[in-house]
């Protein structure tokens, strides 16, 4: 980071004022190098939220049906905390479509990681599990 | 159950069966207060400036493509137009901030900064003059920096000298860079009427009205109202006017929703929604094809302005109703490189310049990504320019051309960019001179609509 010329003399004032009987040629030079180091070491930084996502989230699984899908689905969240407040399910044929709406407020885990386990299930039992938050079924689909 | 078994479904089937992604988040940065007499500490003021705000930007759009599963295609950022923070500098100073703008969009990971713009609708300043004469070393020197250039408005009239001198920078452009199919002028659109919160690149910039900083999106998905219309099968044209337009409400809304959390998440404000069908050269993606299965044979058939003019209608009409800042754009895009249904339409003969230029008098933009013979004259550029640019003054909409004079191609050719810009089949420009025209100069006046005081 560079400084403009008036902003270097405003920050020796700055510090000539502040040590007051103190300052010495030496003794502010080094004050305001170091400072000027320090300003340059790293590109300020913006606040960022770093807030869990919360609430409920929709959960919806496809696949050929086969035994322990619901199973292994719901054990794993329950596993994390996670709170199943309605369930409903279809099956067409062979082919097996499940939604579920899940609470995971009280969950110790986050989106992400409930993500990345049903990732696993899905992997396993070679059918498709989508979680997505509820905030967005709820803009697409309700004024 | 609180969302019925088939709306859950609906949702899904867009998100991972039609594409339906949100094209771009783009962060608004004013660059206003970066201007010094040197042009290091300038440069160092921008790179700062740009890693202070857009370091957390693909991070926190990914978070948010976890959190509701659409995907965000695009994280990029618009910039103040430099010729105006930077008016003091000359062209070989701007070609060196192009460098450091392209050098900071490296570091935080996008692939597009757009804004390396000028403003010339009513005349030139000096630096205007400078950066618009820098723009083919600009763009040939780097690889993310794009550019654009407004050079007429219903309020100011068509600056006719412009026109001229961004005809030769297009084609100075279409040489520097053509070893890559002339692809310097892919990152080069000039306007008339340029929207100042528009988040699509490359013809994104950061307003002179707009705040210190903002996040704008910009919503497409033409998959999801292809498969609409076609599940709609045979309705009248108001019926289907309504399959649009509830299609693009519900993928407006989604917009918004995740725009306005990646904005949150940054903890700068949100700007504004841009619902514009914007193709890419995937399967399906297309609004070629939208407009073939609205009925016409194919893209270029007579009818073709009408469904097209239709389609822009409803996607604004939805848009307005999902929405309350809605921006930007806001319509159906007909680039034909990145629309597989327009590539095919051009080489199967079946969709020429002028009738492309005909539906731009009613889709959101222009004429755009469009290849022409590497020889066709500066002039004749020119006259295509001014040809749009008469459309978007006197019906007081955006036009904008981006047009690639493919070096050393003509008719049978093609150039290939790959990726999201796609392939585009040279098109062939009427042989017929606009030289004596273009060469008076000047401007030309303002319209009548243009006083509504």
């Amino acid at each position: 980071m560079k400084l403009k010329e008036d902003e270097l003399r405003r920050l020796t004032l700055m510090a000539i004022e502040e040590l007051g009987d103190k300052a010495s040629p030496e003794l502010v030079k080094n004050i305001v190098t170091s400072t000027v180091n320090k300003l340059s070491g790293e590109v300020e930084k913006l606040p960022v939220s770093e807030d869990k996502t919360s609430g409920r989230i929709i959960l919806t699984a496809f696949g050929l049906n086969a035994t322990g899908i619901v199973a292994s689905i719901t054990s794993a969240l329950s596993e994390y905390g996670c709170d199943i407040q309605d369930l409903t399910q279809k099956l067409m044929g062979d082919f097996f479509t499940m939604i579920m709406v899940v609470d995971i407020t009280d969950s110790d885990h986050d989106l992400r990681q409930v993500q990345e386990k049903m990732n696993e299930i899905s992997g396993k039992l070679g059918i498709k599990v989508f979680l997505q938050h509820e905030d967005l079924f709820r803009q697409m689909h309700r004024i | 159950m609180p969302y019925e078994f088939d709306e859950i479904l609906e949702t899904i089937k867009m998100t991972e069966i039609e594409h339906f992604d949100i094209r771009t988040v783009t962060m608004g940065i004013s660059l206003r207060d970066c201007a010094d007499r040197s042009l290091e500490v300038t440069k160092q003021k921008i790179y700062d400036k740009i890693l202070k705000y857009g370091k957390n930007h693909v991070k926190l759009a990914q978070e948010v493509e976890a959190k509701y599963g659409v995907s965000i295609a695009n994280k990029r950022i618009s910039i103040t137009p430099v010729s105006i923070p930077f008016d003091a500098f000359h062209l070989e100073e701007f070609v060196e901030i192009a460098k450091a703008l392209d050098k900071a969009a490296g570091e935080i990971g996008i692939d597009y900064i757009a804004g390396y713009s000028a403003l010339v609708q009513k005349g030139f300043t000096n630096g205007e003059r400078e950066l618009i004469k820098s723009i083919p070393f600009a763009l040939s020197e780097t690889k993310r920096v794009c550019a654009s250039v407004n050079v007429g408005t219903t309020k100011a009239g068509i600056n006719i000298d412009a026109i001229n001198m961004m005809a030769d920078v297009i084609k100075s452009t279409a040489e520097k860079t053509k070893d890559n199919d002339s692809i310097g002028c892919a990152k080069l659109v000039v306007f008339c009427n340029v929207p100042e919160d528009n988040p699509f690149v490359a013809g994104a910039f950061h307003g002179i009205s707009e705040p210190e900083i903002v996040l704008n999106v910009g919503i497409s998905g033409p998959g999801v109202v292809l498969d609409a219309i076609r599940e709609a099968g045979s309705v009248d044209m108001q019926q289907l006017a309504e399959v649009i337009k509830k299609t693009i409400f519900k993928i407006t809304r989604a917009g918004e929703l995740m725009g306005r959390e990646v904005a949150k998440k940054h903890g700068i404000p949100f700007g504004i929604v841009d619902i514009s069908l914007a193709p890419t050269p995937a399967p399906g993606d297309s609004i070629g094809d939208i407009l073939k299965a609205m009925g016409v044979e194919d893209v270029g058939a007579p009818g073709t302005t009408a469904a097209l003019a239709m389609l822009n209608d409803s996607v604004k009409k939805a848009g307005l109703m999902a929405s309350s800042s809605v921006g930007g754009m806001s319509g159906a895009f007909i680039p034909v490189s990145e629309d597989q249904g327009m590539i095919d339409a051009v080489e199967r003969g079946n969709l020429s310049l002028e009738k492309l230029e005909a539906m731009t008098a009613v889709c959101s933009v222009g004429l755009d990504m469009i290849a022409i013979p590497g020889d066709t004259p500066a002039t004749t550029i020119g006259g295509i320019i001014a040809d749009e640019c008469a459309i978007g003054m006197i019906n007081n909409k955006t036009t904008a051309v981006r047009i690639i004079p493919a070096y050393g191609k003509t008719i049978g050719d093609s150039v290939d960019y790959g990726g999201l810009l796609g392939k585009a089949p040279i098109l062939s420009v009427r042989n017929l001179s606009s030289e004596n025209f273009m060469m008076r100069g000047g401007k030309i006046p303002a319209p009548t609509v243009s006083l509504s005081n």
